[in-house]
């Protein structure tokens, strides 16, 4: 049963044969067709052919950090920034977001908690004394919110690429967001990078950024919308090396609206992600995070004669005297 | 005395390949009054050489492109190379004769650049940036017989096959400084390149007198009585037996060049590579200065245009384009980047014709430290440059800093202002403290403007066809009654049908606010969204 569980998952991203592996290995730990002494190596295993395996396996990915196993998380050989989650920094590979790469959102509304997600990596960059640059906000953003979660305002810069009276076509719009976000990237100044991408992206153009992104000592993400015409994106290839697919959890049926209003609200404040693209093994269910409380027990509603179930009803503006 | 001689032989070719607006394969031709002058490696493939026709050089090679001589171009492309000298010594002028040679007397600055030959490496270097110029450097104890040598190596270099590698430059350059050698090297010099001699060539001819030391073996009376005293003024200064002062260049306060086009330039793009020789001039400058440029415009004339119905011509107009930097700077790139970008974004009234580049503004302070490996300093000096380029390209209101203000109302408390690339630290300082006595309620980083309104069933806000999920509230904010733009308000954090959080408000007055777009009377407004 071992030897057989052990050939179904022992698989390799990297096409570098098993026999190159053991050839590499030092001579004393066995070449291809010398008596293996597993002992030393595995301790427990049997000296059984798929025990070997299972060894040369263990030594294909101490090769090149680029390398790993089918099961496993991969390994990045650059750093990354901790999520602030540690249930998700669990399932990223390297444990955090990605420095040296795109980390791509997709999103199928504005203001899922995405911004929440990714305070705490934004806020360890600003520490680190770097800059954080948003490009193409698609709303107002809010200063006392950004401040709420940690962020040092001032230090934000924001970028407007798509400007109506800059430019008339839609594509000058797209080479100035994509201009614009490959000189950040490129320049090597920049801390980290969060950039709403303009809709209908071609893949070359990712690529590209990809490849500047290389550059960039420090995260970039990118958000994509994920819904109307970009609702099947998620099934189109993508150069990032990371992409999230983030959802709400969904609401209950609110069957009876004449329920009462301030009902209990399980997974209000969590998001699920759906980990599309990771180096690593595919998760099929998506993780569940709870997410930084909005809903602040002292804002909560509290029970009390005042705020009762029939309280709403009673803030009617007819039951005031309007004296203006 | 150790004076270095460097000559260009080929000046004027290059300064005006510099402008045009294409790549260099193209075979290219100077002419002066209907002879060719110079001419490039392609046409020289072809067969077209300096003294032709220009009918003659047509003909061999039709796509020729034929540039005039302008003595001004010439004149400020010299310059540029002797404010390049000036890195190396204070003493630099630019001799009348031969043409195109600047002359820099270095014997002072030898032990600063650890000896001659490291100091000629680092003055080719610095001499030859784009635009490239073919270049002899020589040097001798005296001025005018640096210049000779150097002069003597482009000719020789002129007459046989066009050197390509700087080695073969280098095997042309002739150095020597010990008094014995050189003497020995100036008598093999031909007569032809002393500048006395011209219009006396076939009487030396006749006395079978071709260099110059069979001319300084004959008695010096006779020679006078023949030719004149200048031709032994100028052996004199050449060998160093009279004094030969020379004024050291003295650098303007203020840069201006100007420089025609060759062709009418229709698009920006076209006068890029013109306007890049201008920056390069002004870089050159103000290194010479040991200053950086913190403002300098870019005016442009254009043609005037003939209006229909009207045959006289209106005035020829012209654009400025001023470009300020925050941060001063003498890079080259950064500049050139910045005027691209600013030039991408011109529109041009009419073809252009001339450029001028004009710099008053600039700050002496010494460069700074280069550094081997990157620090804070050289970061924000790089986002300096970077944030610069993005507001180039995309206008100066497009890089922006979200700054908080002390308010209540949401769309009050949070501003956007552009940027400035360095933020005023009293400016930061404000916003903060703003940020201090900011409620400590939640608040939403989505914040729609205007707000949207939402419709109201059985005492319940709907958004998109669905009942909202009123979880937590009210917060009452009601404040602003002294400016004109009140507000009474009850805010809920409500929730979507799809799980998402929204803020919600509704007016404790029914006054619908101005620019509030929906039904009637409808109370529940839509204003944030929890990102």
């Amino acid at each position: 049963l071992k030897e057989k569980w052990l050939a179904q998952n022992t698989v390799y991203k990297y096409s570098i044969p098993v026999d190159i592996a053991s050839a590499f290995s030092s001579p004393t730990h066995g070449r291809p067709g010398a008596p293996v002494r597993p002992v030393a190596l595995l301790p427990g295993s049997l000296p059984l052919p798929g025990a070997q395996a299972a060894w040369k396996a263990a030594h294909a990915v101490q090769l090149h950090p680029g390398l790993w196993l089918g099961h496993q998380l991969g390994r990045l050989a650059d750093h990354t920034v901790p999520t602030g989650f540690a249930a998700l920094d669990a399932e990223l590979p390297g444990g955090g977001w990605p420095c040296r790469g795109l980390t791509e959102f997709l999103l199928p509304q504005l203001g899922l908690g995405e911004i929440r997600l990714l305070a705490p990596g934004l806020v360890a960059t600003q520490q680190a004394g770097r800059l954080v640059m948003l490009f193409d906000p698609p709303a107002e953003l809010s200063a006392p919110a950004l401040a709420q979660l940690g962020l040092d305002v001032p230090e934000l810069l924001l970028i407007q690429t798509r400007a109506p009276g800059l430019a008339s076509s839609a594509s000058a719009n797209h080479q100035n967001s994509l201009w614009a976000l490959e000189q950040a990237l490129k320049s090597g100044h920049v801390g980290a990078v969060l950039a709403w991408l303009p809709p209908l992206l071609r893949t070359e153009h990712l690529r590209r950024l990809q490849l500047a992104a290389q550059a960039h000592d420090g995260p970039a993400f990118v958000l994509r919308p994920w819904c109307g015409q970009e609702a099947g994106i998620h099934t189109h290839p993508t150069p990032a090396p990371l992409r999230l697919g983030l959802r709400p959890v969904g609401a209950r049926a609110m069957a009876d609206p004449g329920a009462a209003p301030f009902p209990s609200a399980p997974g209000a404040e969590q998001l699920s992600l759906h980990l599309l693209k990771r180096r690593g093994p595919p998760r099929l269910q998506p993780l569940v995070l709870k997410l930084p409380s909005v809903l602040a027990p002292t804002h909560a509603r509290a029970p009390g004669p005042a705020m009762d179930g029939e309280a709403l009803p009673a803030l009617r503006p007819a039951t005031f005297v309007n004296l203006a | 005395m150790l004076w270095i001689a460097i000559h260009l032989p080929l000046l004027s070719l290059e300064s005006w390949a510099a402008t045009l607006p294409f790549a260099l394969q193209a075979p290219l031709a100077l002419m002066n009054a209907q002879r060719v002058l110079s001419v490039n490696a392609a046409a020289q493939a072809l067969g077209v050489r300096p003294g032709l026709k220009r009918a003659t050089a047509l003909a061999l090679a039709p796509d020729l492109l034929l540039g005039r001589i302008d003595e001004a171009r010439d004149a400020q492309a010299l310059l540029r190379v002797a404010h390049a000298a000036l890195a190396f010594t204070p003493m630099v002028s630019i001799g009348p004769h031969p043409a195109h040679t600047v002359l820099l007397e270095v014997q002072s600055s030898l032990r600063c650049f650890g000896g001659e030959a490291a100091l000629l490496q680092r003055l080719r270097a610095a001499v030859t940036r784009p635009p490239l110029h073919r270049l002899h450097i020589a040097s001798a104890p005296t001025p005018q017989g640096a210049a000779l040598l150097a002069h003597w190596a482009s000719r020789g270099c002129a007459d046989g096959p066009v050197p390509d590698a700087p080695a073969d430059i280098e095997t042309l350059d002739w150095h020597g400084a010990s008094p014995g050698r050189w003497r020995q090297r100036l008598d093999a010099a031909p007569l032809a390149l002393l500048a006395a001699a011209a219009g006396h060539e076939a009487a030396l001819q006749g006395m079978g007198l071709h260099t110059l030391g069979a001319l300084r073996r004959l008695p010096r009376a006779g020679l006078a009585r023949r030719f004149g005293e200048a031709l032994l003024d100028e052996i004199d200064r050449i060998l160093g037996v009279c004094p030969d002062p020379r004024l050291p260049l003295a650098l303007p306060e203020v840069f201006s060049a100007q420089l025609e086009l060759w062709t009418r330039a229709d698009t920006t793009d076209q006068i890029l590579p013109a306007a890049a020789v201008l920056l390069e001039q002004l870089v050159a400058w103000a290194r010479a200065r040991q200053g950086r440029v913190g403002r300098f415009a870019l005016s442009l004339r254009h043609e005037g245009r003939r209006t229909r119905g009207d045959l006289a011509r209106e005035a020829p107009c012209a654009t400025e384009l001023a470009i300020s930097l925050t941060q001063p700077s003498s890079d080259m790139a950064h500049l050139h980047a910045l005027l691209r970008e600013h030039l991408s974004r011109l529109q041009l009234p009419a073809p252009t014709l001339e450029l001028r580049l004009h710099c008053a503004d600039w700050v002496a302070s010494a460069p700074p430290n280069e550094s081997l490996f990157p620090t804070p300093r050289s970061e924000s000096e790089g986002l300096v440059h970077l944030i610069e380029r993005l507001q180039a390209r995309l206008g100066p209101g497009q890089v922006r800093r979200l700054v908080a203000a002390a308010d209540h109302r949401p769309e009050c408390a949070s501003r956007s202002l552009p940027a400035q690339a360095a933020l005023g630290r009293a400016e930061a300082a404000i916003g903060r403290g703003a940020l201090h006595g900011a409620p400590t309620a939640p608040r939403p980083v989505w914040l729609l403007n205007p707000p949207q309104a939402l419709r109201e069933h059985r005492h319940r806000p709907w958004l998109d066809g669905q009942p909202l999920q009123l979880l937590c509230g009210p917060e009452r904010i009601e404040t602003g009654w002294w400016d004109g733009l009140p507000a009474e308000r009850d805010y809920f954090i409500a929730r979507q049908g799809s799980g998402a959080l929204v803020w919600v408000y509704r007016l404790r007055h029914a006054r619908i606010p101005e620019g509030v777009a929906g039904e009637a009377a409808p109370g529940w407004f839509l204003q944030g969204r929890f990102g």
